[in-house]
């Protein structure tokens, strides 16, 4: 359905995309993970033909999306990163203007708008005004108009940045409502790995511009078949013992997280001893050490050596 | 296009705040500036140690016989009581053949009153020289030479020059001050987002401009016609009869006005900027283009130079014809062509900027 080859972007000097090769397929969803800067807005705004790329071609059906922008506008939604909704009218009344402008109208769109607010729960507050919305359900408006014609592709540019855990999870359960009950095919970018093992099929991690891996969550995991990760869970976070870890030449990666630190190890190494005997010198209070399933996150801290949040 | 059209018209129903303060404050500043200005006088406190109450009262009514200066008779304790206050900030002394200003601070109607005080004077002495002369006598004073004025333009219409100044500055001003503060929601626009979410419909992106643009158009025209009207039912300022030269006037001057919007905000696409931006272009422009004053005022080549390049100058020009003079369109066709001329210009420079941003 959608191809992406071999796409560049470059701005006055700096490369924000570089050689990006993605693919999605007809009721797919798939996932675009990646720190912030690493091109994920960019590469979006390619695909839906709000940018130029330097070099490449993106393909929706074999044709050109540049030559032809007419082909995928019609069925493509965009959930953008920011609110995009004109703050000083009602939710209703941004969801029929944009309902207009893909030609919907009377009946049917009524109808439309009525079923899409039901659907992100909206509907007894369809009549405020968005400047008096919260955050989460202004969220939840911002990816209602994008679902009123129906798009075949929906992109979703990171839907669910600084909302409350209850917007967030019926935003994300909605998502999964229409890819697997509609078949709507859905790219996904976030920076929140959670949300990406949850929604997605397959994953593409990005990192400075570039794909830096790519395939289904397990595949993407067995990179880590030959490791393991171990979370440190202590409350006081000391760059000794950081520089501690990193000097033994048995651990590959450390990282500090909320509960403590990570470290990414040889599979079977037994690094107990040594992880307290750290923390001793280095007077940190260790108050367990874990052995994890590898996560999206481990495998991007394999990758880059950094945090996905970094 | 039209539902792009309608929904600014919607969005600013919902918030119109910064039109009606716009056209409330054109009104205001026409009602004060015009309706003081026709009848302003100069009042000179005036006294004389040397001269009898009735000569002063004399003298007193030769000064006064003119529009534009008011002569009143005080005495010297009163004058230096109101001059230690600050109250006034000059006053005039009379004497049998000479006068003097007593000056606490430094004043710009000075000179005007000082030539007017010294023709009053020469031709009163000058009457007294002869009647000494001859002393038999009766010496008057006689115009022989008459002048007779007529305008070129054989029918002048009620209106009074200084009054179409007023009406035709002050509205174009606020008119191109609502106009770019209003264009400045297409920035606002492409900060949020809505921009490019439009730009993804199915819509053309030339419907998109055409139906932002044609808001803006339609909003300047509309406020004109409001001003205009109100100016005519409520403050009886005349028109004259040239409806359709005026109306052709107000939509080239508001053409011009939103290209010259569509410029700045392609050079400047921060909406935070804009605003600072803004009032800065459109008061430079008012002021260089003569909307505050007339331009026969200003002396200097360069500034006259400038005023040729904005459009305020040139939809004055047409419109005090168009009101003064009942030009007819064929009449002002040439200031109608800069208008149009600076709005071609500043739109394919504006729009050329704004795709090439991408």
């Amino acid at each position: 359905m959608l191809q992406v080859n071999d796409l560049h972007k470059k701005f006055k000097g700096t490369t924000a995309v570089n050689g990006v090769n993605l693919y999605l397929g007809q009721g797919e969803s798939i996932g675009l993970l990646g720190p912030n800067g690493a091109g994920k807005s960019t590469t979006i705004s390619m695909i839906s033909t709000l940018l130029t790329p330097t070099s490449g071609d993106i393909r929706f059906k074999g044709t050109d999306v540049f030559k032809q922008p007419d082909v995928i506008r019609p069925v493509l939604g965009v959930v953008p990163q920011e609110i995009a909704l004109y703050e000083e009218l009602t939710a209703y009344e941004n969801m029929k203007f944009f309902g207009q402008t893909y030609g919907l109208s009377g009946k049917k769109l009524t109808i439309k708008i009525d079923e899409i607010l039901e659907l992100v729960g909206l509907t007894d507050r369809k009549k405020e005004r968005i400047k008096n919305y919260s955050g989460g359900m202004k969220r939840r408006i911002n990816m209602a108009v994008s679902l009123m014609h129906e798009p075949e592709l929906l992109i979703m540019d990171e839907p669910t940045v600084g909302i409350d855990p209850q917007s967030r999870s019926h935003i994300l359960e909605v998502v999964r409502e229409l890819n697997r009950r509609k078949g709507m095919s859905i790219l996904y970018t976030s920076h929140y790995m959670e949300e990406v093992e949850k929604l997605c099929d397959r994953v593409y991690i990005m990192d400075h511009g570039q794909i830096i891996a790519s395939g289904t969550k397990e595949e993407l995991k067995s990179i880590l078949s030959s490791e393991d990760t171990i979370l440190i869970e202590a409350h006081q976070k000391s760059d000794q013992f950081i520089d501690q870890l990193n000097e033994n030449g048995r651990i590959q990666q450390v990282v500090k997280v909320d509960q403590g630190y990570k470290v990414i190890v040889s599979k079977g190494e037994d690094l107990f001893a040594d992880i307290f005997e750290l923390a001793n010198v280095c007077q940190v209070k260790v108050k367990g050490v874990h052995v994890q399933t590898p996560t999206l996150e481990d495998v991007f801290l394999h990758l880059t050596g950094r945090k996905l949040r970094d | 296009m039209w539902s792009v059209f309608n929904l600014q018209w919607l969005r600013l129903k919902r918030e119109p705040i910064l039109v009606l303060s716009f056209i409330t404050m054109t009104i205001l500043f026409v009602f004060f500036i015009g309706g003081t200005q026709g009848e302003q006088t100069i009042t000179v406190q005036t006294f004389s140690d040397q001269l009898t109450e009735s000569e002063l009262d004399e003298w007193i009514d030769d000064l006064n016989d003119g529009n534009h200066f008011e002569f009143e008779a005080s005495d010297r304790a009163t004058i230096e009581n109101q001059l230690q206050m600050s109250q006034i900030t000059y006053a005039l002394e009379l004497n049998h053949d000479h006068y003097q200003y007593l000056v606490g601070q430094d004043s710009f109607f000075i000179n005007a009153v000082n030539q007017h005080v010294e023709q009053v004077y020469r031709t009163k002495l000058r009457i007294r020289e002869m009647a000494q002369q001859f002393p038999d006598r009766s010496i008057e004073l006689k115009n022989y030479l008459t002048i007779e004025s007529e305008s070129l333009a054989n029918s002048v219409s009620n209106s009074n020059e200084e009054g179409a100044h007023i009406v035709s500055g002050m509205t174009l001003y606020f008119a191109l001050y609502t106009v770019l503060f209003g264009m400045m929601n297409i920035a606002v626009e492409k900060r949020t987002g809505t921009w490019d979410r439009l730009i993804i419909t199915p819509l053309k992106k030339s419907s998109i401009y055409v139906g932002q643009l044609l808001h803006y158009f339609s909003l300047g025209v509309l406020q004109i016609g409001i001003c205009f009207v109100i100016f005519d039912q409520l403050l009886n300022y005349h028109f004259g009869d040239q409806y359709l030269s005026i109306l052709v006037t107000v939509m080239a001057f508001i053409f011009a006005s939103v290209a010259l919007g569509m410029l700045i905000i392609a050079l400047i696409n921060s909406p935070q900027q804009l605003q600072a931006v803004i009032p800065i272009v459109s008061t430079a422009f008012a002021m260089l283009g003569g909307a505050f004053w007339p331009l026969e005022l200003v002396t200097n080549n360069f500034l006259i130079a400038l005023a040729k390049i904005t459009p305020i100058y040139y939809g004055i020009k047409a419109l005090k014809d168009a009101m003064l003079y009942n030009a007819r369109v064929i009449d002002i066709l040439q200031p109608i062509s800069m208008l149009l001329l600076m709005g071609v210009l500043f739109m394919g420079i504006g729009l050329n900027l704004m795709e090439r941003t991408k």
